[in-house]
Formats: structure tokens, sequence, C-alpha cells
């Protein structure tokens, strides 16, 4: 008992220090969510102005902008640690490795809700698109999709920390990985905005379940081994 | 002079209640590509014991200190450190040795007082005992006017003296210190002095690597010199090159060592 709660306040201030940082580096996090609404601004201007094929591509082009933007934000939740050796004190203060795993993880996966929850309301302005009904399925499959993107994000972005190419190798690791995430997450989030006509949006949300349980165990599993030298 | 607690983890007895040495190496190397940075080092250092770590650039300091902080695994040999096994149970270990070296390893965007709030979650104190440490250790090494300040905003000076408040608030057995001295004003190398002696009083084991020889002298027990990855001397009392009660291992060979 007194490990976990030992571990939970290991956890917990380890996310601290990580939003602290996060919300006091502001310039970095606005630009990320400046970068990843620009990215829909973007799809908006190729896909043309045809509101049925905006309204279409809607969820994959929210989901492919939250894994850019979350691409950079787990590349700087690390860059923290890479900048004057905090990643090699971090690694050896007496704690568990699967505690240091959670507080990054748990850190991750609020900057990516805080990300997909933004990104919403700018998808339902840019594309004309009303969200208002479809609210708590999409909120579900935003919390669903930031937990198993943080889950695995986190452990790259461990892993690529200390690589000089880290920039390039995250993106170049993680993103075969994420695909069923992403597909899950796209066809959850098309499910809810058309009012589930096929009922398929339970299958879907059961799938991000399923996957970010598996990207946890992996995450913790092997989060200890990369700390190592 | 603000008060100054010294912290120091609980002594370990050995078997049959013998007093196991705080640091025992057989062999250690390390290799880093094909270049040797340490080429096998056995070392036994007595516990309590203030030892100078001398030696030229590249003579491999760091590195030996890296391998006894568990920051870096040997490529060969083994490491004891207060009789426990560190390459098996490194996490014991890391409870029982604190390591100062070159990187301060801040974070910019906390305040000194935040940093070391963290530091002390991390080494295991509570929420507010933990406060009330950070506090005073700021105090010992004359940050306390700064604790509200970002770390963004230090010189490599106060970050070091940042990072010696954060020695104080763990509770080390053996403390492993790389170039202590380095970046601090005169009266930040009298503070690493003062507190020295003091880590020293309270029975800590100190291994310090240093450049300038006769300032860790003057306080240490021994001085071992290390040259080429090797140890070259050793002098002084409670150190002993070499393993003792352990017979001797057959020696690896190591590929582009020259013996």
């Amino acid at each position: 008992m007194n490990d976990l709660r030992r571990g939970l306040a290991v956890a917990v201030a380890i996310a601290r220090k990580d939003a602290i940082s996060e919300l006091r580096g502001r310039q970095a996090a606005g630009s990320t969510l400046f970068f990843a609404a620009l990215v829909l601004l973007l799809f908006g201007f190729a896909l043309g102005p045809d509101s049925r094929r905006l309204a279409d591509a809607a969820p994959g082009l929210l989901w492919l902008a939250i894994v850019f933007g979350g691409l950079l934000t787990m590349a700087r939740l690390h860059q923290l640690e890479a900048d004057d050796g905090a990643f090699e004190q971090l690694a050896l203060y007496p704690v568990d490795r699967r505690a240091i795993y959670a507080g990054k993880a748990l850190a991750g996966a609020a900057a990516m809700l805080v990300l997909g929850g933004l990104l919403l309301p700018v998808v339902a302005i840019l594309y004309a698109i009303p969200i208002g009904a479809a609210w708590l399925p999409l909120l579900v499959a935003v919390v669903l999709g930031a937990i198993g993107f943080a889950a695995i994000g986190t452990a790259y972005a461990g892993l690529t920390v200390r690589m000089r190419a880290r920039e390039v190798m995250l993106p170049l690791l993680m993103l075969p990985i994420v695909a069923p995430l992403l597909l899950a997450a796209v066809k959850a989030t098309a499910a809810a905005l058309s009012g589930d006509p096929l009922g398929e949006l339970g299958s879907w949300l059961q799938l991000l379940v399923a996957f970010d349980v598996i990207m946890l165990v992996v995450g913790v599993g092997t989060y200890g081994f990369l700390l190592e030298d | 002079m603000p008060q100054t607690t010294i912290y120091v983890a609980p002594r370990l007895a050995g078997t049959l209640g013998t007093i196991p040495p705080a640091v025992a190496t057989v062999e250690l190397a390390r290799l880093f590509g094909r270049s040797a940075a340490l080429a096998g080092v056995s070392l036994t250092v007595e516990m309590g014991r203030t030892v100078a770590l001398l030696g030229p650039n590249g003579a491999g300091k760091t590195t030996l200190l890296r391998i006894l902080a568990t920051a870096i695994r040997p490529s060969y040999g083994s490491l004891a450190i207060d009789g426990i096994d560190a390459l098996h149970d490194t996490e014991q270990v890391r409870g029982r040795v604190v390591y100062l070296s070159h990187a301060t390893g801040h974070y910019d965007d906390l305040t000194a007082e935040e940093n070391l709030s963290f530091a002390t979650t991390m080494f295991g104190w509570g929420f507010r005992e933990g406060l009330g440490v950070a506090r005073e250790a700021l105090a010992t090494v004359g940050l306390e006017a700064a604790a509200a300040q970002r770390v963004r905003t230090f010189s490599a000076g106060m970050r070091k003296r940042l990072a010696l408040a954060r020695v104080l608030v763990a509770r080390p057995s053996l403390l492993l210190l790389d170039e202590p001295h380095a970046a601090l004003d005169g009266e930040g190398m009298l503070l690493v002095d003062r507190l020295i002696g003091l880590w020293r009083e309270a029975g800590v084991t100190l291994i310090v690597a240093s450049h300038q020889a006769e300032r860790v002298a003057s306080q240490a027990d021994a001085a071992v010199r290390l040259e080429g990855g090797l140890v070259a001397d050793v002098s002084g009392a409670g150190v002993i090159a070499g393993p003792v009660g352990a017979s001797p291992r057959p020696r690896v060979a190591v590929a582009g060592i020259d013996r």
C-alpha cells in the first residue's frame, strides 16, 4: 500500500512539473495548437469549398491534426528532460520506473486532451459541422484517443530523446504503431457525428479501449529499460 | 550561518554483522565504441571515508563515478555499494548513492524552490516535510532570495548551488561529487568545503573527483589517481586498490586495451 501511495505521489509530482513547464512555456504549447489548427485550415483549402466533402472528411482530418500536434507535444515533454541532463537525474532517483512512466504519460494524456478538446470546435467552425448533439461520444473518443496516443507516445519519446535525429525518428517509429488508434478514433468520430445509424460507435470505442490497455502495458513494461544507459 | 541538517541513509550490516565496504569494484571496465574509458578498475573503499579521485582529463574519473552512480553500466566487471550488488539491485543502490555531475539536471521553467520540492518528493519526503527540508537547503546554499526565480535565469554558479541543495535533501550513504568546485565563486567553493566537512562528520562516504588536488586532498582520507582508465596510484587510509576478501577473478581480455 505504501509503495502504491509513493508511486502515485511520484507520478503526480512528475505530471505536475511537466504541466507547470508547459503552461510557463506557453509559446511552445500555443504554437503546437496553432500548427494543428493551420493543418486543418490547409486541408480545407486542399479539399475545396464543397461543404459535403469537407463534412465527410472532417473526422479523418481532425485526427490527423491531433496526431501531428501530438507528435510535437510528446517530443516537447521529453525535450524538457533532455535539457541540462535532467533525464539522467530522473533515472537516478530511487523510485519505481513504472511511476516515472505513469507521470510522463499522465502529463502527455492531459496535454493531448487539451489539444483534442480545443481542435474539436476548430473543426466545427472551419468545416461548418454541428457537434453540439454528439458532444458526449465525441468527448469519449477524444479522451480514449488521447490516452492511447500518450501511452505509446511517452514510450517512443523516451526511446528517441537521446537520439541525434529524434525529430525525425519519433514520427517515423510512432506513426505506423498509431495506425489502429487512428482508424478506430476516426470511425468512432464519424459514427458520433452521423448519429450512429449503423450502431457501430460502441465497437469502435471498445477497440480504442483495447488499444489503450495494450499500449499502457507496453509502455509500463518498456519505459524502465529506456531510462537506463 | 544558516542551520544545515545533514540527512544520511541508515547503515547496513553485512553478513555476520560485519560492515561491508562502501564501494567494492572488481575489474570495472567501460568501452565507448572501441575505446576504453575505464580499463579494469578494482577498488575497495571503507565506509565513512573521504576519497579524492585525481587524474588528468580523460583518465576515466567521470566514467568511474557514473558507473558507481548506476548512471551507466560497466562493460565488464562487478560493483557492490554498501554490500549490495549494484548491477542487480540497482533501485536499492539508488536509494543510497547520490551523484553530483557536471550537468545539473534542473528544469528551466520551474523555480528553484519548485525544482527542489520536486526532488524531495522523488527522494521520498512527504509534501509538507519536503518543503521545509527544501527551504532549509536553499538557505544553506545561499539561494534563499532566489527561491522564487525560474532556473532559466540562473548563472552556472547558481545552478551548481541548486544542485548542491538537491544533494542536501537526499539521504546518501555514498556521495559522488564530480568537480564540485567548478563554476563556483570563492564563497561557493568555501561552501562546498564546509558541506564536505559536514557530510564527513555525519559518516557519509565521499568520492570527490577534482582537478583541485590540494584543496580536496586536505579534507580526504585517501587519494586515488587514475591514468588511462587504470588505477595509477593509491595513497592514504581506507582505500585499497584491488578486491578485498574476494577470490581474484580471471582477467577479461578487452580488445584494444594495452595492459
